[in-house]
């Protein structure tokens, strides 16, 4: 935990500086009588790099305490899959249309990251993509993506 | 218009057939979400954000925001005492009495004074509302820009300091949440700021995108990663209504719940997380049995359930009347408003009465609504516990991508959201508290247009920021607050190497 942490302050730091750097010389910081679009983003930047620069020392002075209970068993692949099938879901949802889409994504959500049995997938992909369906387009009336085969 | 006038109107308004029906479906979503673990009244609010699109009128849409909220206030109660599993970050404390009471086979009764003493505290909480909000609001009519910037960097920085989570984080989740406000055309100037040549981000990133990003998909990424499964409850309930001598026992800790939670609601970052700790901690300071604290007893379950209540309903005065959100569910409420056209602030009175009002009278209503749902359906509700997790994660997906995509048809909206929805999902796995960002994000405009307009009015003199009494009293207010945090946490880590010296 705490080699991650060191990495995300020196992101935090080095991406202080680069929002200070880009208010700097791209936005402007105008002067104190007129403020120009850089001044707060400067300020921010700023403000970043000091805290980046305060953590790292904090965690220099803290102990890492790996002692104590077990930590519970956490499985980072699926919500890895599942952002990644969420992407490929929103891409399809413009190619293919709302309805495929929709059916497709949960039947691979189900057999993916949940590892469901064909039956129970296909009753799921079917009843949760009709229901959206009738919620959304026919309840709430919202516009969503035409359908490739309509076409 | 007065007070007493304004209510009755307010209930000629809530009373209709429309806001009944939405006030109803609030208080249920609420308790719902309430009951089930891992996502809380911030991420709903977020995922059902695009439906005030749909839904038209200002006042039924808050209405049924308004009603998730103090609704999840509720409905966290119930898995805290069946299950040792808090539905709601606001209920954590309750599962330590209220476990124990389940588990003597008292668990009925912990349900009910739970529900009742929420009841009454949440009633309490509106009275304040109701003739606390008007007056402050009448203030907060003489602010300019220097008292604003005042008032929105310490409520920042408040929000930070009282979160309870690591200051450094929280500090930094704020200052990305103001740069994340800053994408886009700046008003002022009309300079692009961070767009990298992108012209659908010269819009800015929208805040339904970042909401249903970091507190909904975020919240079901991390989720995914847990190997939990929900246990099948075998508690037996028993009677609900509680006996006469546990209202004796608890009627004076429901009564401090609900001043302690009404106050610490108006706190911007107080909340009912906050509230209900304070009063835990209150209650067994002042209990004649503080031993009996940790093995089930009622106060310790009365005081913190009315406390996050009156905090749930207090913490929308800073909102109404300042337009200043405290916490992430509300900030939620304030984007609502955005989205509906109407700025929360001191104008929202005398501009809109029939929000206002309408929203206050729904609380009332709302309530007793909720000491119907929960007392006698407590059972149902426990009975959802046994949806899967599998099933109710791909739900929320499909509703999150339809969600976001029908605010702009645009699907650059869907992959905006991912990108939150993995900003949020780091924030987590790094322990960074996500309710500063949704705070720094609405606010963010306002503190960099006050900032600038103040610097413009007083020709770049900074002491505009000192000079003036409201503006200089919230100023010393930060600085006591940075000093006296900064002298606490040095003044523990020289204790702390004395002691491991010794």
């Amino acid at each position: 935990m705490k080699k991650y942490e060191r990495i995300t302050a020196i992101i935090t730091s080095l991406g202080g500086v680069w929002i200070m750097y880009y208010a700097w010389h791209t936005l402007k910081l105008g002067s104190i009588h007129v403020p120009d679009a850089g001044l707060l983003p400067f300020l921010c930047g700023a403000s970043l790099v000091i805290l980046g620069i305060v953590w790292i020392v904090i965690l220099q002075w803290k102990k890492e305490r790996e002692d104590g209970e077990p930590a519970e068993q956490r499985l980072w692949h699926r919500p890895l899959l599942s952002l990644v099938l969420m992407v490929l879901y929103g891409w399809a949802m413009e190619s293919v249309g709302y309805v495929t889409s929709t059916l497709i994504f949960v039947i691979a959500w189900q057999k993916v990251i949940e590892r469901e049995k064909w039956l129970k997938t296909m009753i799921i992909a079917l009843l949760g993509t009709f229901a959206m369906y009738a919620l959304f387009v026919y309840l709430l009336k919202v516009p969503i993506p035409p359908e490739f085969f309509a076409g | 218009m007065d007070i007493f006038t304004g209510l009755i109107n307010g209930f000629s308004i809530a009373l209709t057939g429309t806001n009944i029906l939405f006030c109803f479906l609030g208080a249920l979503i609420g308790t719902a979400i309430g009951v089930l673990p891992g996502l809380g009244p911030a991420a709903t609010i977020a995922l059902l954000l695009p439906m005030t699109y749909v839904i038209g009128s200002p006042v039924t849409a808050i209405i049924m925001m308004a009603g998730i909220y103090y609704g999840a206030m509720y409905g966290g109660s119930t898995t805290s005492i069946l299950l040792n599993l808090p539905g709601e970050a606001a209920s954590v404390v309750t599962c330590i009495d209220g476990y124990q009471m389940a588990k003597k086979g008292r668990a009925g009764a912990a349900l009910g004074i739970s529900a009742i003493g929420s009841f009454i505290a949440g009633t309490v909480a509106v009275l304040g509302l109701t003739f606390f909000a008007p007056p402050l609001a009448e203030f907060a009519l003489d602010f300019g820009p220097p008292e604003y910037f005042a008032l929105t960097t310490l409520g920042l920085l408040l929000a930070v300091t009282l979160s309870g989570g690591s200051i450094i984080k929280g500090m930094i989740i704020l200052f990305v949440g103001l740069l994340l406000a800053m994408v886009g055309l700046d008003p002022i100037s009309g300079k692009i700021r961070f767009t990298f040549g992108s012209i659908v981000l010269q819009g800015g990133f929208d805040f339904v995108t970042l909401a249903m990003g970091v507190f909904g998909l975020g919240e079901i990424l991390y989720n995914l990663e847990s190997t939990l499964k929900t246990e099948i409850v075998t508690t037996k309930i028993g009677k609900v209504f509680p006996t006469l001598k546990d209202w004796a026992d608890s009627r004076w800790a429901i009564f401090r719940g609900s001043v302690i939670g009404f106050f610490i609601g108006i706190i911007p970052g107080g909340g009912a997380v906050i509230s209900s700790l304070a009063s835990y901690a209150i209650e067994k300071k002042y209990s004649k049995h503080p031993e009996e604290f940790g093995h089930g007893a009622i106060q310790g379950v009365a005081g913190p359930e009315s406390a996050n209540n009156a905090a749930s309903s207090s913490s929308f005065i800073p909102l109404l009347t300042l337009g200043i959100p405290g916490n992430a569910a509300i900030a939620m409420i304030f984007a609502a408003l955005m989205i509906q056209g109407i700025t929360p602030g001191p104008f929202l009175v005398a501009e809109h009465p029939d929000l206002f009002w309408g929203v206050i009278a729904s609380m009332y209503i709302g309530n007793a609504m909720l000491l119907v749902l929960n007392l006698p359906m407590v059972g149902l509700w426990v009975q959802m516990l046994r949806v899967p997790y599998g099933i109710l994660a791909p739900i929320i997906v499909l509703f999150t991508t339809v969600g976001v995509y029908s605010v702009q048809n645009q699907v650059f909206d869907i992959y905006s959201m991912l990108f939150f929805a993995a900003l949020g999902y780091g924030m987590r796995k790094l322990n960074f508290d996500p309710a500063p960002l949704p705070l720094a994000f609405v606010l963010g405009p306002m503190v960099e247009r006050s900032l600038r307009q103040s610097l413009l009015i007083s020709g770049g003199d900074l002491t505009i920021f000192v000079s003036r009494p409201i503006s200089g009293t919230l100023v010393a207010i930060f600085v006591l607050l940075v000093v006296g945090q900064t002298a606490f946490y040095i003044k523990r880590k020289m204790g702390g190497k004395k002691t491991a010296a010794i």
